[in-house]
């Protein structure tokens, strides 16, 4: 059973922005400190994305999915 | 003695049950509430709908493994048939209604095609970034292991591998397929 609470659109965006961020670190267009941040900060959003499920949300009973509660 | 929970009692009823597990405060579950009042009236002597209040029966809402509502199930003869999580169409439910009725449930679809492909872009643009960034075998890995999630309810290999893993780790049981 899924436990979604991140809308197909809210998942796109998340996947999109952590596939940008880890570019950005990994393939070295930022360096230094702020490049391993964004190296280790992309995999955030991009898992989120790919499961489907914040933590976030559910930790403020908020959510993009409408279709289950 | 404790009460018989709703899947035993449905063993023993003469007609197909679908169980509608539902809350007041939940707006998907009343929107869905007039379809299923709807088809009930259709499949009336065919199929019974009990309700079920999650916040009323949370105990049987456990005992039915419910995780999130709108959760409807299909009994037949005690056994779960199929079951639909969330809200959806009306031709959604009117398939659970068949399904009660015929005791057939559909070939298990695996992942939705939303899914899968969300998963093929995301692993392909992980391996690629891999590839061109130093090469990094981390991002190689991770970006093979999300490959691999979009295609791994189509490959045979894992399918046979995955009980036996899952009876290593203690997760025996089969989920029942989902409309």
């Amino acid at each position: 059973m899924k436990y979604v609470n991140e809308a197909d659109w809210d998942r796109i965006a998340r996947v999109v922005l952590g596939i940008a961020l880890l570019y950005l670190g990994w393939a070295g267009m930022v360096t230094g400190g702020w490049g391993t941040f964004l190296k280790i900060i992309g995999f955030l959003p991009l898992l989120t994305g790919l499961v489907g499920f914040c933590p976030a949300y559910a930790l403020f009973k908020f959510r993009t999915n409408k279709t289950t509660a | 003695m404790t009460d018989p929970t709703l899947a035993e009692r449905s063993a023993t009823h003469p007609r197909p049950v679908i169980v509608d597990v539902w809350a007041p405060w939940c707006a998907p579950c009343r929107r869905m509430a007039p379809i299923v009042e709807r088809l009930a009236g259709e499949y009336e002597g065919r199929v019974d709908v009990w309700k079920v209040n999650a916040d009323e029966q949370p105990d049987e809402a456990r005992r039915l493994r419910v995780l999130g509502i709108p959760t409807m199930i299909a009994f037949r003869g005690g056994q779960e048939v199929s079951r639909k999580v969330g809200a959806g169409s009306e031709a959604d439910l009117r398939l659970l209604f068949e399904m009660a009725v015929s005791g057939q449930a559909p070939a298990p679809r695996g992942i939705a095609l939303s899914d899968r492909l969300l998963r093929l872009a995301a692993g392909t643009a992980l391996v690629l970034l891999g590839l061109t960034s130093g090469p990094s075998l981390l991002l190689q890995a991770v970006g093979g292991v999300v490959l691999f999630t979009a295609i791994a309810d189509r490959c045979p290999v894992w399918q046979a591998v995955r009980p036996r893993l899952a009876a290593l780790i203690g997760r025996g049981g089969t989920a029942s397929p989902e409309v």
